[in-house]
């Protein structure tokens, strides 16, 4: 068998007179290397295990591969890299899965060692040591895709398709190509190197297969390996990669992976904050007119300063006030009402931090009319509430648009408070600002960068609008002074 | 003018109606889920797997890619169970936010000393209590940096380095950690008050490149990832969930205490049996292992 290696990888290196030099080195090397171990023989395990020599389950040494990875393949790789394919091979890589960990849990109360998954029955595994790889390819996989794992080109093929894939799904782990490896190809079931062991298709349940590693006299094997890798070797005809979308196919990829339920929760939160926002700044401001100066005086503080403190400080107090952590919110609790961290929350949250904004606005509007002409209306005979519908109304109605436009765009923006007394609960209370925060920080930087954008065209039309809607009404004062 | 009056009335009344009906039907919405949820699981001892179920699970901010891929593997193999939007913050905050009412079917933390406090505040089952994940502690830098170290002493001597993240060490556990290897390296020293509070005092050689203050473990990654600091103390499980930041040292296993993952049932889950098997899925399916493995955890 060594022969007929040798033969074949004379046959492969003879077109490159440099690569032939090398290949006879090493040809030579290996030579000396099975010399000696055949020397050594069976018997002599403990004294190959300080040389470092990787064993078949039957004591032949495996055979190092002579061949190294082509770094300039032309390797198509899956987008969610789990196959790959090059170019010039008869075989692809497919279902790859890289386990950068495994475990030394007991399976039914039985130790099988520090184990890894396989991708399934037939899975080649890749066991990365500190100085070696072991490639495990099963002898029915090898038989019925009529591969011979010693054939250079193979192994050539082969190696190059593997370290293309590993370093796409590497993610900043550890790569092969950056590794100083030697690589061993192997259909032995069990390769034995000094006190560790490492067993491949270790069927525990039916249909997972694990690869394992075991430590002589320990119940800790992890320092076999740095990682394991598995996947199916396919036919190049029966590979199927599925490569990254570019252009306009990945733009439309970005729309379907993308939530929209941001915006629905931002626009229906906004929405209903600012209804109560409308009617509430409306009676507050109203209301503040009415009363003595010192009355006046405490209500206009208690009205204005949820826009001085810090949101989070009303997040904080909100928490406090309905959270279970205070009687107070223990009593609201066990009358029904548990809003912390649901969507009513969040709408509270809008309406706090807005609600001041209108309420100035429309006081300053209201203080602003003539009160000589609303007593001119009270001994006209007038109730107050005709006053205020008739004549408060239609005299500050810009103000009050100003207010409400203001009063919107603040709970449209509404991060902190909302965050502290509703949290981040997607579809439920994650409005947009607070999807862009934690879609930045969680690395999704185009999902964090589309919203920035939809904030910025809503603002746009929502100041279009206003400016629109107050030349028509401003047309329309104009029209009733002439 | 009069039917200007009359319109506006109009308006504002439809606008309170809308307010009003927004606000009674989104309660009215939560309180019946919350009884359905609760019939669900009274009914659930007789037939397990017709009812529906939503889970909300409390998760350590490292799990933040792992766990979602397992959970969908989770329902595909469990149709009837679903899971909410799940919170992946520092152990900490989640404590904290179990502690504050917040109502939740299982607790993923990531420190021992976590699990305690939530079993201390009485948020946590503890006959359900068990370790689920190992982790590792490293110092990663952005890749294509060029920053070597060989020790985590290095941290105060090389010049390549001018800021080194770490999480807040009080809600994030990375960052306890990392506080306990730079103690061990001789680079902090740390009091611990009445409360459990710890407070740092670092040494002259790091005291001006320490950034602690952030509120997550993926906080520091980010930092790290988008050059706001050099390098920063992160688990080996982030450095395959973030693009662009390398280990470029592994914080030996004795310079801080274990890493274990230990997950509970809450005690105010209302699906106590549908959350204590998906903490069992998580550690005992092979598929689940996979997603975990390729993530960087280690199972328990």
């Amino acid at each position: 068998m060594t022969q007929d290696t040798l033969r074949m990888r004379f046959g492969a290196v003879l077109g490159n007179e440099r690569r032939a030099r090398k290949g006879i080195v090493m040809m030579l090397v290996c030579a000396c290397v099975v010399a000696l171990l055949a020397g050594m023989a069976a018997p002599h395990q403990a004294l190959a295990a300080t040389t470092g020599t990787l064993l078949a389950s039957d004591g032949t040494p495996l055979v190092a591969s002579t061949v190294s990875a082509d770094t300039d393949g032309n390797v198509a790789l899956a987008e969610k890299s789990d196959a790959a394919l090059l170019s010039s091979a008869s075989y692809g890589i497919d279902s790859f899965i890289r386990q950068n960990k495994g475990t030394n849990k007991t399976y039914n109360d039985a130790y099988y060692g520090y184990r890894w998954t396989e991708a399934g029955e037939g899975a080649f595994s890749v066991v990365v040591g500190d100085s070696f790889a072991i490639v495990h390819i099963p002898q029915a996989t090898a038989d019925a895709l009529g591969i011979d794992i010693a054939d250079a080109k193979f192994q050539q093929d082969f190696l190059t398709t593997l370290v293309a894939i590993d370093r796409a799904a590497a993610d900043g782990g550890k790569e092969l190509g950056k590794l100083s490896l030697t690589y061993y190809f192997t259909t032995s079931d069990t390769v034995t190197h000094g006190d560790y062991t490492y067993q491949f298709d270790v069927q525990l349940e039916p249909g997972y297969y694990y690869t394992t590693c075991t430590l002589a006299e320990s119940d800790d094997g992890r320092t076999g390996a740095q990682y394991m890798e598995s996947g199916q070797v396919k036919l190049a005809a029966d590979t199927v990669v599925k490569e990254k979308a570019t252009g306009l196919a990945a733009l439309g990829a970005f729309f379907q992976k993308l939530d929209w339920s941001p915006l629905w929760v931002s626009l229906r939160t906004t929405l209903v904050a600012i209804a109560v926002i409308f009617i509430l700044g409306l009676f507050a401001a109203w209301w503040t007119m009415r009363v003595n100066d010192r009355v006046k005086g405490i209500l206009d503080t208690i009205f204005t300063i949820p826009m001085v403190l810090p949101p989070t400080v009303c997040g904080f107090l909100l928490l406090l006030l309905f959270g279970s952590s205070t009687a107070v919110g223990r009593w609201f609790i066990a009358h029904g009402l548990n809003i912390v961290f649901t969507w009513p929350a969040a709408v509270i949250a809008c309406i706090v931090v807005g609600f001041p904004l209108m309420y100035r606005t429309v006081r300053g509007a209201f203080e602003a009319l003539d009160p000589m002409m609303l007593d001119a209306a009270r001994t006209l005979g007038w109730s107050e509430g005709k006053i205020f519908g008739r004549l408060m109304m239609p005299l500050a109605w810009p103000s009050i648009a100003a207010g409400t436009v203001l009063a919107f765009a603040r709970a449209m923006g509404e991060f902190g408070c909302t965050l502290f007394f509703a949290g981040n609960y997607v579809g439920i209370t994650q409005t947009i600002p607070i999807a862009i925060y934690f879609d930045w920080m969680g690395g999704q930087t185009d999902v964090a960068l589309f919203w920035v954008i939809v904030v910025i065209l809503i603002s746009f039309a929502v100041i279009l609008f206003i400016n629109v809607y107050s030349s028509h009404s401003q047309r329309y004062r104009k029209r009733l002074g002439e | 003018m009069k039917h200007r009056t009359k319109a506006l009335v109009a308006v504002v009344c439809a606008l309170a109606l809308t307010g009003a009906f927004a606000l009674v039907g989104c309660s009215g919405s939560s309180s019946s889920s919350s009884s359905s949820s609760s019939a669900a699981s009274s009914s659930q001892a007789a037939s397990s797997s017709s009812q529906k179920v939503e889970l909300q699970i409390f998760a350590a901010n490292s799990l933040e890619k792992a766990l979602p891929e397992v959970q969908a593997l989770y329902t595909q193999k469990h149709p009837n169970v679903t899971f909410s939007d799940t919170q992946f913050k520092a152990s900490g905050d989640l404590v904290a936010q179990l502690q504050s009412g917040a109502s939740a079917d299982a607790f993923i933390a990531a420190s021992t000393s976590s699990m305690d406090s939530a079993s201390k505040n009485g948020s946590i089952d503890d006959s359900t209590r068990a370790d689920m994940f190992l982790n590792d502690l490293v110092v990663c830098a952005s890749q294509n940096s060029g920053i070597t170290i060989s020790s985590v002493e290095d941290l105060g001597t090389s010049s390549d380095i001018n800021s080194i993240a770490i999480g807040e060490p009080n809600t994030v556990p990375a960052g306890k950690y990392a506080v306990q290897s730079l103690e061990t390296a001789g680079l902090c020293t740390t009091t611990t008050d009445a409360d459990g509070k710890i407070s740092v005092t670092y040494n002259d050689s790091v005291a001006n490149k320490m950034n602690d203050g952030a509120d997550k473990v993926g906080t520091v990654a980010s930092y790290v990832k988008q050059g706001q600091c050099d390098v920063g103390f992160v688990y080996s499980s982030d450095i395959y969930r973030y693009d662009g930041i390398q280990a470029i040292l592994t914080v030996p296993a004795n310079y801080h205490k274990a890493i274990k993952y230990p997950g509970a049932v809450c005690t105010s889950s209302k699906n106590a049996e549908t959350a204590k098997d998906f903490l069992n899925f998580c550690t005992t399916d092979p598929e689940a292992q996979q997603i975990f493995a390729k993530y960087g955890f280690e199972l328990a």
